[in-house]
């Protein structure tokens, strides 16, 4: 457990699994998926949720020396893309993982630089515009705070999974999280899950061969450049803690 | 040519492979294939084997019974290998067969795997020569001074063999994973396409191959599209069709252009909005295109449907079959358990009036144009006794089940039956489930 701001009472976690876009907990993930598309009890929201959860799962889930079904990856990649255009139009717009991913070089997963990760919008200058706009406006504002959660933390929970996605994020139950909605914390936090996301562009190049990629430095195969470009965010690790910290 | 779907009545012929529930998965059938009389039903499987089936010669004192198959040849033809440069193994399961038509007293066959296709001879051989005076019986030569007669050997009967040799290997043209393999009308030239491009050879040359379709973007992390089946039309040896993730399918005439990167036809409907879901365009994405056997249809197979295409006609499916729309409910399970990713067959019967397609549970569906009727049957041990009248299966999508309907949540979604072929003549179909293959014939009266 983080020891970071207050822990939440019982009964208001259970008001918070009900709220649209809250992170669904396993268990009832299970009865969702059992129950189908059309289960009564999930909302168009939650099924969004798991769906983008389940998305990001599979992209991550690989077995070394099989490949990828480009087919599937394809798949996968355009639900994905639905789903966060459509969280993004849901959303107030700021920096969400969509925007870093546009932001990203496609060549990033080949730089070792740390800051190459960053996109423009994320630039030293602007996180006070991150941090000071989920409270601009307090009600619409955490409703889609709470949307805009989800989509991070499920991407760093899952990329937390796969690797070395940064100590502090893989130490992260994904019930701890929304046991805390002290706004401070969610800055921070959406920050941090942001960066993480941002990853998931490398991630997803990398997921697929290219016949060019022969001409590029050895060591970068599909599974090789997934694993390159999750120790570049070790590197990112530090930087993190000191955002954190200031 | 017997009645169409809705007046037969398809019995229990064959079943063959392994009874056990375990399933080896070198076993898995990949894909099914009728020759073009018939006579020949050839499979592949996840081991890289080619198992083919020779109908026997009808057996005229019991008429009822239509000959059956039997196991006519069996060769490895792909095995495993090694990627260096990606570090990966290259899968041998076959993942298409397809005849050459019959030329000579040989048969031909290319099958694929994923990276690499072959052109198979399968020949018989029922003589052999006897009676050089060349060896000693252990089979030294002789000294040359010590024969002072010449000898010309017979031909005598002999056991009959069938062999299969590789007569051509076409390799490292594919970057991608080949889906698909047609032979052209022309009998000299065929296509082979992966998920990004499309390649035409020649028959005698194994060397070159032309790149007639390319959809690779020049930043790959622009791509949202793959190609999922290719097919050249059955008469026109300049035409072919190829069909997408999107639900699109492109028609190219070879002669506009040396690279066809711009149809000359696409075919695609409108999204109906009332369907709209997270999972639209994975069930979108078109499994398998087929002509039709006149050529002037084709017929895909998306997720939950069949659609039958006129050429003439771009902009919508003149005819549309829901296989199993029981599921459309249960979609976000399917996804959870990829399920949603698989890739069903489709087929024409002879004279194009049914259509036929699998599902889960080892169910396949018949789809009669004529009538308008339809039927689904299941393929099972249990219903496996000689001539045994397959019965209608009925699934009921919620509710109160009705007596012999099964319930949707009951559906064993291992099962699966994905490759389906029909004979090219007769009423016969060859079903394949995990690990067997089915042989149905209509009831001849």
């Amino acid at each position: 457990m983080l020891g970071r701001g207050v822990k939440r009472k019982w009964s208001c976690l259970e008001e918070l699994e009900l709220l649209p876009g809250a992170a669904v907990p396993e268990e009832k993930r299970q009865n969702l998926a059992a129950g189908g598309g059309h289960d009564p009890s999930m909302s168009r929201l939650q099924q969004r949720q798991l769906v983008l959860s389940l998305c990001v799962e599979k992209l991550q889930h690989y077995q070394a020396g099989v490949e990828l079904s480009l087919r599937r990856s394809v798949l996968l990649i355009n639900t994905l893309r639905q789903i966060q255009e459509e969280m993004r139009s849901d959303g107030t717009g700021t920096c969400t993982p969509e925007v870093l991913l546009h932001g990203v070089d496609p060549d990033s997963y080949l730089l070792t630089d740390d800051m190459s990760v960053t996109c423009s919008g994320c630039a030293e200058g602007d996180m006070e515009s991150l941090s000071l706009s989920p409270p601009a406006s307090p009600e619409p504002a955490s409703q889609d705070a709470e949307q805009q959660k989800p989509l991070p933390t499920a991407v760093s929970n899952t990329l937390s999974d796969a690797g070395s996605a940064g100590g502090y994020l893989s130490d992260l139950a994904l019930d701890d999280i929304f046991e805390d909605i002290d706004t401070s914390m969610y800055e921070s936090s959406d920050l941090l899950s942001a960066w993480a996301a941002g990853s998931l562009w490398p991630v997803t190049s990398s997921l697929w061969w290219d016949e060019d990629m022969k001409l590029r430095p050895a060591g970068h195969s599909s599974a090789g450049s997934l694993q390159s470009c999750l120790m570049d965010l070790n590197e990112l690790d530090h930087i993190m803690e000191v955002l954190v910290k200031s | 040519m017997a009645a169409p779907g809705g007046d037969m009545q398809w019995c229990f012929s064959q079943v063959k492979g392994a009874i056990d529930d375990d399933v080896a998965e070198a076993d898995i059938i990949s894909t099914v294939e009728f020759n073009h009389t018939g006579e020949l039903l050839a499979t592949g499987d996840k081991g890289g084997r080619v198992v083919i089936f020779q109908q026997e010669i009808e057996n005229k004192s019991l008429p009822q019974f239509r000959s059956e198959y039997n196991v006519y040849s069996t060769f490895q033809s792909h095995e495993p290998e090694f990627d260096y440069l990606k570090s990966l193994e290259i899968e041998e399961k076959i993942n298409k067969i397809r005849w050459l038509p019959q030329k000579n007293a040989a048969q031909f066959l290319l099958s694929t795997n994923d990276k690499t296709i072959k052109l198979w001879k399968i020949s018989e051989r029922d003589k052999r020569p006897d009676g050089y005076n060349l060896k000693e019986d252990d089979g030294r030569y002789k000294d040359p001074n010590s024969i002072t007669s010449l000898r010309v050997p017979v031909l005598i009967p002999m056991d009959l063999m069938v062999e299969a040799s590789p007569r051509r290997v076409f390799a490292n043209a594919h970057t991608y994973h080949i889906n698909s393999v047609s032979v052209n009308s022309d009998h000299e030239t065929y296509l082979s396409a992966d998920d990004l491009r499309v390649n035409l050879w020649h028959l005698e040359i194994t060397d070159r191959s032309f790149n007639i379709v390319d959809i690779k973007p020049a930043n790959m992390e622009e791509l949202t599209e793959v190609i999922t089946a290719a097919e050249f039309h059955p008469h026109q040896c300049n035409t072919f069709v190829y069909s997408s993730s999107k639900g699109i399918i492109r028609l190219c005439d070879m002669r506009e252009s040396a690279l066809c990167d711009r149809h000359t036809k696409l075919f695609e409907e409108p999204e109906d909005p009332s369907n709209r879901s997270f999972f639209s365009e994975i069930i979108s994405s078109i499994s398998d295109v087929k002509f039709s056997h006149s050529g002037r249809y084709m017929m895909t197979r998306d997720y939950l449907s069949v659609k039958i295409w006129d050429l003439n006609m771009e902009n919508r499916p003149v005819e549309t079959y829901q296989v199993h729309e029981y599921l459309r409910s249960k979609l976000c399970s399917l996804y959870e358990n990829d399920c949603i990713f698989d890739k069903f067959e489709c087929c024409w019967n002879g004279n194009d009036s049914v259509v036929m397609t699998g599902s889960y549970n080892n169910f396949f569906r018949m789809f009669d144009r004529s009538q308008r009727r339809d039927v689904m049957l299941e393929a099972s041990r249990e219903n496996s006794k000689p001539m045994q009248v397959l019965k209608p299966r009925k699934v009921c999508a919620g509710g109160k089940r009705k007596k012999d309907e099964i319930s949707v949540d009951s559906l064993d979604f291992n099962k699966k039956i994905l490759h389906t072929a029909w004979h090219p003549q007769d009423n016969i179909i060859a079903v394949a489930t995990t690990n067997n293959l089915y042989i149905f014939q209509d009831k001849v009266n």
